[in-house]
């Protein structure tokens, strides 16, 4: 009996409306959460795992064993890697092939690389214009490790003291 | 001790009853019963050092952990292998060894076929005590096929203990004390071993690899495939490991039966052969001189139509040993079929005299097993420790056991046991050695001379020190006379054989031939012999046998894997034969400058590893293999090449599917063949003139890396034995030519190389020239097979050094 | 196995022979620690070519004798050892605690050379290291040509090196 007198009273004085109106009235002053991207770009974890790298030591060496780890855990099967011994003895890639496509970006292989070479960076914005491209050659991965070193380096060290 | 009577102890290990052979080790008797114990240093087939302390096991009553590999079994023994106690000490022992190993496991070689990395996972711990500087041991160089990294090495000393106990020549050894022990060289030598390999496979860890496959992938992503080794006569088994379909590592498989646990460097190495330069991609035609890759069709049907255009007299047959059972019979099964008799494959025999004696097909006439129970032991011309390592090593197993070692060569050979009487007289001298043995044999088994024997026996005289040879065999209840491929390729090889057969006949010893490739025994069942067909049945036509096909012209000659400037006896007279010839047509993988200049049709076929297949060892073993990997462009089986020839060749029953169709039909044939060698003697078949006093003889024996195609293109092996390659001379010799102050065989470093002048028939080929004071007077070592010597004649006969 | 050419002097051989003829026949591996003491009296260091030799002599492997040469302190290695006299100043523990250290540097001083190393007139070699020689009851000690001096004192060590020091090389040194 009280249930629908009280049901009754909302129908008549639009009390749900007004109370739906409220959030609404709410959330238009409140401080908005829209990023305008890509003008505007959301903070990132050191952690974050894009485009893929290959660093290089202070002396220019690559960091890269040919250990394959990274191959192995991959469970993409996204990365093919060739290797050869050098003329001072140390193994080293000479094929390092990754497929973008094919890549989950799960991170596996820089938790698997003993030597950090190979690293997924902070940058998530690129394409690719033709097919085929979309296999990251070695090269490639060097070159944009030289490019982005400070930046990998940085979000390396801040990530250090929580591994 | 009432214990060691009884046949069996009862022992308990983890609260499991196991009955075991009292004083047998606890670690055997764990491993037998699949409780895995961890270790290092032990290896079953090695003695117990009992020095890496990583099997320490809990045993009721005993003050402290005993080591499991050391510990002798006893009844009502009562052992916890997994127990505090025990997990203490294996935990404890883990850490010490890991004192001083690296942990950069990625950058090893062995990192994923690890023995420490493995039983780090389970014993390790994560953290150490030791925080002081790891000990480095500088590598060294110990040759083109073992690399080292001393500094990964833990002592477990198997190496050391595989090169004084199987090897029978120590090379590596601990030197220096303490802290500071290195296992290596101590000098820097190369391991000269024929079967050094092995400490690769032995090494539990990543000191001693292999340097031909280093860094070539890694342990995880190889393809296993098991195999059969193709250079020797026992087939030892391996396994072959590929990488993207690539062959890249061959090591060793176990078979107690025939090659134990250890094979041959050269059964190891070779397949870097698989990969040389001048593959075959595509089936190719000469058109006037002129190479021209064609597609397989037009290949085969110019194939055909020049196997048709000539009568089947004028068609010559020659294929390769190394070749398989299927390839053997296919090859043979088309060519009688098409009316071809002149087929063989014993292109390094000269003496063809007696090829009716033979039986089915020269066998072991044994168990390779049994060698080792023999007594006595006659080795007939046979550089064994070279050709058949795994034969070698069962024989040295027979010599540790007190077995008398007796052999007649035609040079002093080093063996890696004691050797209790030998002759060594050059070739022509050597028919005659024999024969003092063989009279001997004669006279002490009081048996009649045959009449074709009695001008030789007459012609020479018996000493009292000659005795010895028949003595012995005659004594001995298992006793047996090796004919090896120096009797094989010898000009009086017939004569050989005879007193050989008499040898054995008169001694009640068994007659062993030691043939020299994977497949002799195949290609006598297969009936590539011009007087056999398959299965040992006599042939219809008795065709023309290798010797008189490449003395005289045939116009059309068919090839199975072979190149005749090596893998023939005389390759000057092969290269004549070619040249007039109308029609080459080869099935080969390779083709080298001799055979582009040479043939008119090359039918590009797979090579080791590529093909499936059947090996028949020499004791009679049928061992089939599946290829491995990815044949080579447009290569094809060489069976399959055969089989659609067949059938261009409209031969009936050529609709075989795989290879082993082909292999069952041939076993389903070969049911009642016998592996008997028969030993009766009807007389002696060749006269060989003696030795002049002013010229040299060659004695021309297959090289231990230059017996087939496969090996001569395997680079490490190439490198690792220069010697070959060069010709022998003993220094009263060299005296003679004027020349002083050589290199010796031994000698490793030898500061210069001295080049002479070698002729041979009309042809004079410049080689390195080393010291051998094995080699008798007016002989000269110049092994067949290689490179310079396939520019020269006979293997056996006169030559001329100049300086 | 009586070798037919060896670079062994005939005192070698002969010292060798004399171990041999002790030892059962086929134990050729017996006679191995006095061979090599018989070569290192002669050249006062242990060749390869001489260890070669003695393996050869004695009908071992070569492997064998350097696992011997190199195990024990007494043979050097090195042809930088072989001086006219040895020093050896045990360093273990109950020679350090009563003082090696001073006794080291002091010979270190005197002779001008390190540890390990020969003085340029070939008069003196100081071993690098020597392991307890068990005078612990006399430490800190030294070896001197094999002869044992305990209780040392760099007065007593610049005696006992004067001492030994041959008398040409005395004069040499008046001299300059």
């Amino acid at each position: 009996m009280i249930r629908s007198i009280k049901h009754f009273i909302k129908s008549f004085t639009l009390f749900e409306l007004f109370q739906g109106l409220g959030v609404t009235g709410k959330y238009l002053f409140k401080r908005k959460v829209t990023i305008q991207y890509p003008e505007q770009k959301t903070p990132m974890s050191p952690r974050f795992r894009g485009h893929h790298a290959l660093r290089r030591y202070p002396n220019g060496q690559e960091r890269c064993i040919a250990c394959k780890l990274c191959e192995a855990v991959c469970p993409a099967l996204a990365i093919d890697i060739e290797m050869e011994e050098r003329a001072d003895g140390t193994r080293r890639t000479t094929k390092y092939d990754i497929d973008f496509f094919k890549c989950i970006y799960c991170g596996f292989c820089e938790e698997a690389c003993p030597v950090d070479a190979i690293v997924e960076t902070h940058i998530f914005e690129y394409h690719f214009e033709e097919r085929g491209k979309n296999i990251i050659t070695k090269e490639e991965l060097l070159a944009f490790g030289d490019k982005h070193e400070s930046e990998i380096a940085k979000r390396k060290a801040a990530d250090a003291p929580y591994k | 001790m009432s214990n060691t009577d009884k046949q069996f102890v009862t022992i308990t290990i983890n609260d499991k009853e196991i009955e075991a052979v009292p004083g047998s080790m606890l670690i055997d008797v764990a491993d037998k019963s699949d409780i895995h114990i961890p270790r290092f240093c032990y290896h079953k087939k090695l003695s117990v050092a009992a020095n890496c302390r990583m099997c320490l096991v809990d045993v009721e009553k005993a003050p402290k952990p005993l080591p499991a590999c050391a510990t002798p079994v006893n009844e009502g023994m009562v052992v916890w292998t997994k127990s505090e106690r025990a997990l203490t000490a294996q935990k404890d022992t883990m850490e010490f060894l890991l004192i001083n190993h690296p942990l950069d496991c990625p950058i090893c070689d062995q990192g994923g076929e690890c023995e420490l990395q493995d039983l780090s996972m389970e014993f390790g711990s994560g953290t150490s005590n030791f925080h002081e500087m790891k000990r480095v041991v500088v590598d060294k160089d110990i040759g083109e096929l073992v690399a080292t990294e001393m500094t990964r090495c833990i002592q477990c000393t198997r190496c050391v203990r595989f090169g004084e106990e199987i090897a029978g020549m120590r090379e590596m050894g601990a030197t220096g004390r303490g802290d500071r022990m290195e296992i290596g060289t101590f000098v820097e030598k190369s391991l000269d071993s024929e079967i050094s390999g092995n400490i690769i496979d032995i090494c539990p860890v990543g000191a001693l690899t292999a340097k031909p496959s280093r860094y070539h992938s890694r342990a995880w992503e190889m393809m296993q495939t098991p195999s059969i080794a193709s250079h020797d006569c026992v087939g030892s088994n391996v396994k072959l490991h590929t990488f993207k379909k690539k062959l890249v590592r061959v090591i060793a498989a176990e078979n107690e039966d025939i090659n134990e646990c250890w094979i041959s460097d050269r059964d190891r190495f070779s397949y870097q052969g698989v990969y040389a330069d001048d593959r075959v991609e595509k089936p190719m035609i000469k058109y006037n001189g002129i190479w021209k890759e064609v597609d397989w069709s037009t290949a085969l049907d110019r194939t055909v139509e020049k196997l048709t255009e000539v009568s089947a007299k004028d068609i010559a047959v020659l294929a390769s040993a190394r070749a398989t059972l299927e390839e053997l019979y296919l090859l043979q099964k088309s060519m009688r079929s098409i009316g071809v008799a002149n087929i063989d494959h014993r292109l390094r025999q000269v003496d063809f005299n007696d090829q009716e004696s033979s039986g089915a097909y020269p066998s072991l006439g044994m168990k390779i097993a049994d060698i080792e129970n023999l007594d006595s032991i006659l080795l007939v011309g046979s550089n064994v420790r070279k050709e058949q390592p795994m034969i070698n090593q069962r024989i040295r197993k027979a010599a540790l056991n007190g077995a008398k070692i007796m052999c007649v060569n035609p040079l002093e050979l080093d063996f890696n046991y004691d050797v209790d009487a030998q002759r060594v007289s050059n070739p022509v001298e050597m028919i005659k050695t024999l024969a003092i043995i063989a009279k001997a044999s004669y006279i002490l088994s009081k048996t009649e001379i045959p009449a074709g024997l009695n001008d030789l026996f007459t012609s020479v005289r018996l000493n009292k020190a000659d005795k010895v040879f028949a003595e012995n065999l005659i004594a001995s209840k298992n006793s047996a006379v090796f004919l090896g491929s120096i009797s094989m390729q010898h000009p009086g090889y017939s004569t050989l054989r005879a007193l050989s057969k008499a040898i054995a006949g008169n001694t009640g010893s068994t007659l062993a031939y030691l043939s020299g490739a994977s497949n002799s025994a195949g290609a006598w069942l297969a009936g590539v012999v011009p007087h056999q067909k398959e299965a040992g049945q006599k042939a219809d036509i008795i065709g023309k046998n290798a010797g008189e096909m490449l003395s005289k012209t045939k116009k059309v000659y068919m090839l199975l894997d072979l190149e005749l400037e090596r893998d023939s006896d005389n390759p000057q007279q092969a290269k004549a034969a070619m040249n007039q010839a109308d029609t080459i047509i080869a099935v080969t993988p390779y083709a080298n400058k001799t055979l582009l200049s040479l043939a008119d049709i090359i039918l590009p076929s797979a090579a080791y590893a590529e093909t499936s297949g059947t090996y028949v060892n020499a004791e009679g073993t049928w061992q089939s293999f599946k290829a491995a990997a990815k044949s080579y462009g447009e290569a094809r089986p060489a069976w399959k090449i055969l089989r659609v020839l067949g059938n261009k060749l409209d031969v009936k029953g050529f609709d075989y599917v795989s290879s082993k169709d082909v292999r069952n039909e041939l076993q389903g044939l070969c049911e009642n063949v016998n592996n008997e060698n028969p030993v009766s003697v009807e007389g002696i078949y060749t006269k060989l003139d003696d030795v002049t006093s002013q010229s040299l003889y060659r004695i021309g024996n297959v090289g231990e890396f230059s017996g087939d195609s496969l090996v001569r293109r395997a680079t490490a092996l190439q490198k690792s034995n220069p010697e070959q390659n060069a010709v022998q001379l003993n220094a009263k010799q060299a005296a003679l030519l004027g020349l002083k102050d050589l290199p010796t065989v031994d000698n490793e470093h030898a500061e210069k190389e001295v080049m002479v002048d070698v002729k041979q028939g009309e042809v004079v080929v410049s080689m390195p020239l080393l010291i051998n004071d094995n080699i008798p007077d007016k002989c000269a070592l110049l092994a067949s097979g290689t490179k310079s010597s396939s520019l020269l004649g006979s293997a056996f006969g006169e030559i001329e050094i100049t300086a | 196995m009586a070798a037919t050419q060896t670079i062994l002097t005939k005192h070698e051989t002969d010292e060798i022979d004399m171990w041999l003829k002790r030892f059962p026949e086929d134990r050729g591996q017996s006679a191995l620690l006095a061979a090599l003491r018989a070569v290192m009296h002669e050249d006062h260091y242990l060749s390869t070519e001489k260890m070669d030799a003695v393996a050869d002599y004695l009908g071992l492997s070569k492997i064998a004798v350097y696992e011997v040469a190199s195990f024990y302190s007494m043979y050097e290695l090195e042809e930088k050892a072989a001086a006219k006299n040895t020093i050896a100043v045990c360093t273990n523990i109950s020679c350090m605690l009563n003082g090696s250290d001073n006794i080291v540097e002091h010979i270190e001083e005197k002779l001008g050379i390190k540890m390990g190393e020969t003085t340029p007139d070939g008069e003196f070699f100081f071993k690098i290291e020597e392991e307890c020689l068990a005078a612990c009851c006399g430490a800190p000690m030294m070896q001197l040509n094999h002869v044992y001096h305990e209780n040392l004192t760099p007065e007593k060590v610049d005696e006992l090196l004067d001492g030994v020091r041959s008398k040409a090389s005395l004069k040499n040194k008046e001299v300059s």
